[in-house]
């Protein structure tokens, strides 16, 4: 059940802070983890053994390590084997690298353990927290399954560290304005998933329909600027999902995007972009790293490898792996061009014409493919034919429309505008927007029932 | 946003999420969407197997929308939303000015399996076989889709079928007598399906085929019988803006006449049938009231007094094709190969008919089981 579907929506949510609130405040987070075990169970049993298991054997390892801390050896051994064991499931599950493996423990050639990929990441840096002292293992084993359980964080992170995780829990509020923040952001999320992501996707399919030997320089843009548009909306849209659930429960969890797209340099892009997996990767391997080099070239060809793990870790492929090598290497050249000298407007454009770049990079099944497609954009075929016009005409109306969403324009607007007339206009209007946002949605997913497509498995 | 702000929107949507939720958890439960024209589904049951998989999820999703309150309305909502923006395209039906088309390419597969089990028919049948393959709406209109949705290019399909079939089997070719009269009223604006004038046209050269002279149109007095029908498109994308169509009975004047029609179930059950039946026009399948409620077998005898035979294999596109062979043939007996569960020879004895054709939609040619009851 994945957070814009209808069940979720009119069902699991408001069931669940139905239980919440009926619920005193010490039994609210035994209350949150059994929520979170039906939500799991509901992907299936065998998912739930499988999550369950993996926060039982993290919450082992956390324990053992914290008490063998004084005897090196020991602590090391189950801080390898920890480790290893939760990079082992990723690769088992996001590769066919493991597949008799993965057939031996009997998860048929389908399964796919929603989260993995966050989860692998929290688990990681918290037993690498506790080996290095910086954190106690917490023997609150609630609190520890809830923290990988937890149900608003289970599909689209944001990556927390243990100790952010309890801070956002123990001071969660119970206060009704704080269900309407959450509500808000819900909304804005689903919106983002079934309104923006689900249209774009369309457009992107029908480019991709066409073979990219003779696609125009017009369709191969519009369908990356599509297919860039379409990721961002879906992660973010869902992640906001996530963290507008969470907030309904009082839980603050951080947002996980800052208007990447339209940045007006490429470093505020790779700031924007899944803002707590950057920092992850910045404080558990670029500064550990860091700390042993010390030469200039050498640290900017780390800089560069990080960000091609970064990559790798969207798609387990070369494609992630091209993306990430491309965008760390735009970051690390325009670190060198002096700054004083671009404007803002130039900076808005070639940010924009390298992310679009970088899409073709991560959107092709193979590398081949997105070297075609970047040959078709850099112009191997015509300027523009019937089919371009067809789609500018379709879809120029929507594609404005989202790339407006995508900037962070409006937001500016509003903050901008202090006390004034349009913010006490907006905030007049904004309950009945949201209603009409959900209503519109909720047509959309009529259908089918939810909204399914979700582009990148994570 | 102010405090009040938030407040507001808080009570707002938890007032109308739970009102929905309410509504759809305890409310009146439909069986039928007349609309969509199919069942809703059932609560569904736990099972082991359901759980462990996830499935359960799955159906309680689609239960969830299903018996969602006024789900009729949340999907003319959809429709009219998609239709305004983008392409046009409604959950795969593209809509086009005035017409509703088929876009959704992934439901076509090939009709590799359809050809085997038609040629290995006609290897022990000892009379002549004629094959008619009507394409869809979308394959006569295709040059009214965006070019990117016709991928699948009908008449290619149709020829690729045809190539594939024995040589001595007769083909006919539908598809070129449907184009070039493409300005006439011969598919539904809001079905798959052709009209009855569509399948006339086709008829005419289908009894030459067979070795009889047309009917004449001038001789056939037709009924409008109702000028609110809405097809399979319609219930797919639940579109309103495309107008409902007209249904024709043709009634031949001075001709033949129908003396008997019986339908015969699976269980061996016996119904008297009409070739027009005018009390499914009230039902939810409006397009039932040609030949009736389907049944696996129809037996049609007629006041034609030649003693000829003629076995007609078919689906619902042959529905208001049929009529028109009443006027050549004494007995006509129809077989619908996806309703039969067993053997079509338990029904029926190939050898007494000097003829066979075979009418299909080429859209249901893509279902491989379709012809598996006639070779059992």
């Amino acid at each position: 059940m994945i957070y814009s579907s209808l069940l979720f929506i009119y069902g699991f949510l408001p069931l669940s802070l139905l239980v919440y609130y009926l619920m005193p405040r010490k039994a609210q987070t035994p209350a949150l983890l059994a929520m979170s075990v039906i939500f799991c169970g509901l992907f299936g049993l065998r998912y739930l053994v499988f999550v369950s298991a993996y926060a039982l054997i993290n919450y082992g390892a956390a324990g053992l390590i914290s008490r063998y801390r004084g005897k090196n050896e020991m602590a090391s051994a189950v801080f390898a084997i920890g480790v290893s064991f939760d990079i082992i499931s990723v690769f088992v599950f996001r590769t066919e690298l493991f597949s008799p493996l993965r057939s031996a423990f009997g998860f048929p050639e389908r399964f796919f353990p929603i989260g993995i990929s966050f989860m692998a990441l929290s688990a990681i840096g918290t037993l690498i927290d506790i080996y290095s002292g910086k954190e106690e293992a917490d023997s609150d084993i609630v609190r520890f399954s809830l923290y990988f359980l937890f149900f608003p964080r289970l599909i689209m992170g944001p990556v927390l560290r243990y100790r952010s995780f309890v801070k956002v829990l123990e001071s969660r509020r119970s206060e009704l304005d704080e269900i309407g923040v959450g509500l808000t952001i819900f909304v804005k999320g689903l919106s983002k998933k079934v309104i923006a992501a689900d249209t774009l996707y369309i457009l992107y399919e029908a480019v991709r329909s066409t073979d990219v030997q003779d696609m125009s320089i017009l369709t191969a843009w519009l369908g990356i600027i599509a297919y860039m548009l379409c990721l961002y909306f879906t992660l973010s849209g869902l992640s906001d999902m996530g963290i507008g659930a969470g907030y309904c429960f009082g839980m603050r969890m951080p947002q996980s995007f800052n208007y990447p797209l339209f940045s007006s340099r490429i470093r505020y892009f790779g700031a924007g972009w899944h803002i707590q997996t950057v920092q992850w990767m910045r404080r558990y391997v670029t500064k550990p790293l860091y700390s042993h080099f010390n030469g200039r070239i050498v640290r900017r060809l780390l800089f560069i490898c990080v960000w091609a793990i970064f990559g790798f870790w969207y798609t387990f492929s070369l494609n992630g792996l091209m993306w990430g090598v491309f965008i760390g290497t735009a970051i690390t050249i325009e670190s060198r061009i002096n700054r004083g000298k671009i404007i803002d407007s130039t900076g808005i454009i070639y940010t924009g014409i390298v992310v679009m770049m970088s899409g073709a990079l991560l959107s092709g099944e193979d590398a081949v493919y997105s070297f075609r497609y970047l040959l078709a954009m850099a112009g191997s075929g015509s300027i523009a034919d019937k089919f371009s016009f067809y789609l500018v005409k379709s879809y120029i109306v929507i594609l404005l429309i989202c790339m407006y969403a995508s900037t962070n324009l409006f937001r500016n607007m509003m903050v901008r505008s202090g006390k004034n007339r349009i913010r006490i206009a907006f905030a007049a209007i904004s309950p009945l927007v949201v209603l009409a946002a959900l209503i519109l949605c909720t047509a959309l997913m009529m259908y089918s029932g939810d909204s399914g497509m979700i582009l990148m498995k994570l | 946003m102010t405090k009040l702000t938030s407040k507001i929107t808080a009570v707002l949507i938890l007032v109308f999420i739970g009102v929905c939720m309410v509504f759809g958890m305890f409310g009146n439960k439909k069986l039928r969407s007349s609309d969509e024209n199919r069942e809703l589904s059932k609560r569904p049951a736990l099972s082991r197997s359901s759980l462990i998989d996830g499935e359960f999820a799955e159906m309680l999703g689609s239960y969830t929308a299903d018996h969602f309150p006024l789900r009729t309305n949340w999907l003319k909502l959809n429709s009219k939303l998609l239709e305004e923006t983008g392409e046009g395209i409604v959950n795969g039906v593209y809509v086009a000015d005035d017409i509703l088309l088929d876009a959704d390419t992934s439901r076509r597969a090939s009709s590799g399996s359809c050809v085997a089990e038609i040629n290995r028919f006609a290897r022990d049948y000892g009379g002549a076989v004629y094959v008619v393959a009507v394409p869809t709406s979308s394959g006569v209109y295709r040059e009214r889709l965006p070019e990117h949705l016709d991928v699948y290019r009908e008449s290619q399909q149709i020829s690729d079928f045809y190539d594939r079939l024995n040589k001595d089997i007769k083909r006919i070719d539908a598809y070129n007598i449907l184009k070039m009269l493409n300005d006439n009223y011969i598919y539904y604006r809001s079905d798959t399906k052709w009209t009855s004038y569509g399948a006339y046209c086709v008829y005419r050269t289908v009894i030459q085929k067979l070795g009889f002279l047309p009917t004449t149109f001038d001789k056939y007095s037709i009924r409008h019988v109702t000028s609110d029908f809405r097809g399979n498109l319609y219930n797919r994308s639940l579109c309103t803006s495309v107008k409902p169509d007209i249904m024709d009975f043709y009634y031949c004047n001075e001709g033949a006449e129908v003396v008997s029609c019986t339908g015969i179930y699976n269980s061996g059950k016996i119904v008297d049938k009409r070739i027009y039946d005018d009390q499914q026009l009230d039902s939810d399948y409006v397009y039932s009231a040609y030949l009736g409620e389907e049944v696996p077998l129809l037996k049609i005898k007629t006041s034609v007094n030649n003693e000829r035979k003629l076995l007609v294999i078919k689906d619902s596109y042959a529905d208001c094709f049929i009529p028109f062979l009443t006027q050549h043939y004494s007995e006509i007996d129809v077989i619908t190969p996806e309703l039969l569960e067993g053997s079509a020879s338990s029904f029926v004895d190939f050898g007494d008919y000097e003829q066979t054709l075979f009418l299909f939609g080429i859209e249901n040619l893509s279902d491989s089981s379709i012809f598996a009851a006639l070779n059992r």
